[in-house]
């Protein structure tokens, strides 16, 4: 047996303050990253500005389709094969589509690294979009739209995005139609693999137990084979966003409800006012405004939520609840009223303090696991928080002040622009 | 909040992967039966702690379906020493996230936190232990909220009913066959004076596992276990309505027809054994399912999904962590229309067909590496090391099998995992449900 030797290092200065360092490869990638020898792994995360929006209407699913097939099989191995070397590599990988981006994550056992980067090469770079594997998944994937069409929260997260974000590509399925996945062909899969992975839209951050220079060598074979030669629109602004309620009817004995508002963009300056809001009205876990009122206070639902989805260019507040037919209309004015009393009374100086305090306390739940390291890193630089940030952070927090939030609130929400999606039989 | 202590600590450890213990867990017991589980993990500064309650649905009375599930909501109601929502709030305060579950074996309660509030979180936990406080009212308001969660997870959820089905079907004698939240009339007949009495019953040291993993140390934790829960009495020794089940002598084929579905399942559930029967017979049942339908290069899937391209999925997985009877579940998704009686034909005569030509050598050792692997990836985090800890000492296993699973791994033959499929082959006691428009 191999004997390991294990150094165990506090990189924590303070509580909140990450180190890391900012590496840089030999053909130029640029990457974050924190050694973590406490344990045989590395971990990379990684994303792709882009993802869904890029796709043609008419063959829409087609991203989501791509990267579903990146682990069946290279230009060297079958898919079965891909598989079982990934089995015997400790490897993992994976990869999904979403809306504004490509997102993933890589992890192997630091003893197979040079295998498993390897495996993580040939995947991103030479997938081998069979016939057979493309016409296997393509199937899989029309299943998995059948079993959501059968599923009321499903049916009522799918129409909402089809009613919310009128015009805007995020009104589209992530998955596709089914017609729109039948037309998808082989070609298409290569054509927008090029175009998704490009390293001018890539952020990377890595944590794990391996040296700054090895890992920098790992990242170039990985990432360096693409190239930069398409450009990629901004993704648009939500211009045409859904207000009053839609209903769809459906026989059911407890209606879905998703409900939506105009949010920020993640670099606003006002983003975390917004997010200390969020956090009080329907964020904050078994402590939020509608939490109490409508479940702890009524026991009109088992959940009631609220979040905020911040993108580069705009961003909206998501929120939804499940509730008995006969309830619905009472629930959904609830849901209207706390918005009311946001806007009108804001929320109070105990409420602020606690929610700056939640803040200020959570990041570190961040730092407990090699993988959730990575994407902390990723995301920091997917949203271009700045090298500082995690410095800065504590200090947005504590310098934000009750006046301002509330101001914020003032000036965001309007229940005459919220949006209602109810799905099932409401009386 | 800035300090600039700079802690530099380095820790020399000899590593010998596969033969060392996996979590390096200590434990001890206080006089009144609590066991204590510690995981040293001073990786960042947070702390997950889990207290495991070795009861579950397993101890509802019949016609009380749902009470355990229906008193771990009500866990969060408050004490007379911290009332309402103190303890929620308490902890949303400081950063940390907390949630429960209830299970058939267990009831498990978990927070995740900076670690400099050790001391309060585990007061706080202790405290509700025997001192919370409850009114008919905020039971009443709590019994609609779980009917609303009933009719989200079950009552509209096609599939779930036909699981729910299947079960009560499968387990006509034990507690496995009744749903964890309850018969819907049932759920509605419980009561304050059902509750307390429940409370009052079960919730005992004597009856919990404490499992703190993260940035503690042994010596903190014993102080301070011992300080919050030193002081409360155990109660008598409670009883699982563990029953044994009979043989089936008959096959049952259910079907849920339902116009919102638009996508046929084909589902069976089987009893088998559990860790509990035996830890080295249960391995090698586990390893010969996940060569068989586990995930997308199973033989299964190679041949159903692969070759003869009828389903676009085929899986199962085996589940023994339990204290009585354990569980075979498996699943297909057909591409277009196919009969029931028809895929399960199909299914049977290639499975046994695969038993005999299929399991090789080869294969065994890719899936014994795949699991070892996985124990690493285990380690990586707080939580799951607790969750693992946990469950296994709930349902009857010892910590040392769990910190020396590994070594049990490197015993599993190819003879074995044959000898576990044959029967699995030869087990009759299954229900088959198809899900369809």
């Amino acid at each position: 047996m191999k004997i390991f030797f294990i150094i165990l290092i506090f990189f924590f200065k303070n509580l909140t303050a990450l180190e890391f360092d900012q590496l840089k490869t030999k053909s130029g990638i640029s990457f974050w990253f924190v050694k973590d020898s406490s344990i045989p792994i590395v971990s990379v995360s990684f994303s792709f500005r882009g993802g869904s929006y890029l796709e043609n209407e008419k063959k829409q699913g087609l991203s989501n389709l791509m990267t579903s097939l990146l682990d069946e099989g290279t230009r060297n191995l079958s898919a079965s094969e891909f598989k079982e070397v990934m089995k015997l590599n400790g490897m993992k990988l994976n990869i999904s589509s979403q809306k504004d981006k490509i997102e993933g994550s890589f992890q192997v056992i630091t003893s197979q690294v040079s295998e498993g980067f390897k495996l993580f090469y040939e995947a991103l770079n030479h997938p081998r979009f069979d016939d057979s594997e493309i016409e296997k998944v393509r199937k899989q994937i029309i299943s998995s739209i059948k079993i959501d069409q059968s599923n009321i929260p499903t049916i009522a997260s799918n129409l909402f995005n089809k009613n919310f974000f009128g015009d805007h590509s995020f009104s589209r399925n992530i998955k596709g139609t089914i017609e729109s996945i039948k037309k998808i062909n082989r070609n298409d899969l290569i054509d927008f693999r090029k175009k998704a992975f490009q390293k001018s839209n890539l952020v990377i951050g890595v944590s794990g137990n391996i040296d700054k220079n090895e890992i920098k060598k790992l990242i170039d074979l990985v990432f360096s084979e693409m190239n930069d030669s398409f450009k990629i629109s901004k993704l648009e602004k939500f211009l045409s966003l859904s207000q009053g309620d839609k209903i769809f009817k459906i026989t059911t004995p407890q209606t879905s409800v998703l409900f939506g508002h105009p949010g920020f963009e993640r670099n606003n300056d006002n983003f975390f006012a917004l997010r200390v809001a969020n956090y009080i009205l329907g964020g904050g876990g078994f402590q939020s405004r509608l939490y109490n009122n409508i479940r702890e206070k009524k026991g009109l639902v088992y959940s009631i939520y609220s979040y905020l989805l911040p993108y580069e260019s705009d961003g909206v507040l998501i929120g939804g609840f499940q509730t008995r037919n006969e309830s619905v209309y009472k629930t959904v004015n609830t849901v209207k009223n706390e918005w009311d009393r946001m806007r009108k009374i804001g929320i109070s100086k105990e409420e602020f303090q606690n929610a700056k305090d939640y803040f200020n306390g959570s990041f570190t739940r961040n730092f407990t696991s090699t993988l959730s390291i990575a994407r902390l890193l990723q995301v920091v630089q997917y949203y271009k928080l700045g090298e500082d940030y995690f410095n800065r952070r504590e200090e947005i927090i504590n310098n934000l002040e009750l006046d301002k939030v509330n101001k914020v609130i003032f000036e965001t929400f309007d229940s005459s622009k919220l949006f209602f999606m109810i799905v099932g039989e409401p009386e | 909040m800035k300090s600039f202590l700079f802690f530099l600590c380095l820790v020399l450890f000899c590593y010998d992967l596969e033969s060392k213990k996996i979590f390096n867990a200590k434990s001890f017991e206080l006089s009144n039966g609590l066991k204590v589980v510690v995981v040293e993990n001073p990786r960042a500064p947070v702390i997950a702690q889990m207290i495991w309650y070795n009861f579950g649905s397993s101890v509802e009375k019949r016609g009380k379906s749902g009470l355990a599930h229906f008193m771990e909501h009500l866990m969060f109601k408050g004490t007379k020493k911290f009332p309402n929502d103190f303890f929620s709030k308490y902890l949303s305060k400081i950063g940390g996230s907390e949630n429960a579950f209830t299970s058939y074996d267990y009831t498990a309660y978990y927070q995740i936190f900076p670690s400099q509030h050790l001391e309060k979180i585990i007061e706080l936990e202790a405290d509700r232990m025997k001192n919370l406080i409850l009114n008919k009212k905020n039971v009443e308001i709590e019994k609609k909220v779980i009917l609303e969660e009933r009719f989200q997870r079950i009552e509209s959820d096609p599939s779930a009913q036909l699981d729910e089905s299947m079960r009560s079907i499968l387990f006509p004698n034990n507690y496995y066959g009744r749903p964890i939240i309850g018969w819907k009339h049932e759920i509605e007949e419980l009561n304050y004076d059902d509750v307390m009495s429940f409370y009052q019953e079960f919730y005992s040291p004597n009856n919990a596992v404490l499992v703190l993993s993260g940035d503690i140390t042994l010596p903190k934790a014993k102080e301070l276990v011992k300080k919050y829960y030193g002081n409360i009495e155990s109660s008598k020794k409670k009883k699982d309505f563990n029953l044994r089940e009979p043989i089936f002598k008959t096959t049952t084929s259910v079907e849920l027809k339902n116009k919102n579905v638009k996508q046929q399942i084909w589902k069976r559930i089987y009893r088998a054994k559990s860790y509990n029967d035996s830890v080295l017979d249960s391995l090698a049942l586990d390893l010969g399912m996940k060569i068989l339908a586990g995930g997308t290069s199973s033989i299964l899937y190679e041949e159903f999904v692969n070759r003869q391209k009828i389903f676009s999925m085929i899986g199962g997985f085996y589940q023994g962590l339990s204290k009585g009877d354990g569980y075979i579940y498996m699943y297909a998704i057909p591409n277009g229309e196919i009969k029931e009686s028809e895929i399960s034909k199909n299914i049977e005569v290639y499975i046994a067909e695969a038993i005999d030509t299929k399991i090789t050598q080869e294969k065994l050792s890719l899936e014994k590496k795949k699991y070892f692997y996985d124990s690493i990836y285990g380690m990586d985090g707080i939580l799951k090391p607790a969750e693992i800890i946990g469950e296994a000492l709930t349902i009857g296993l010892k910590l040392n099998d769990i910190e020396n699973w590994n070594k049990k791994l490197k015993k599993i033959s190819l003879d074995m995992v044959i000898k576990e499929l044959k029967e699995f082959n030869q087990n009759k006691n299954f229900v088959t449900g198809s899900l369809k428009n």
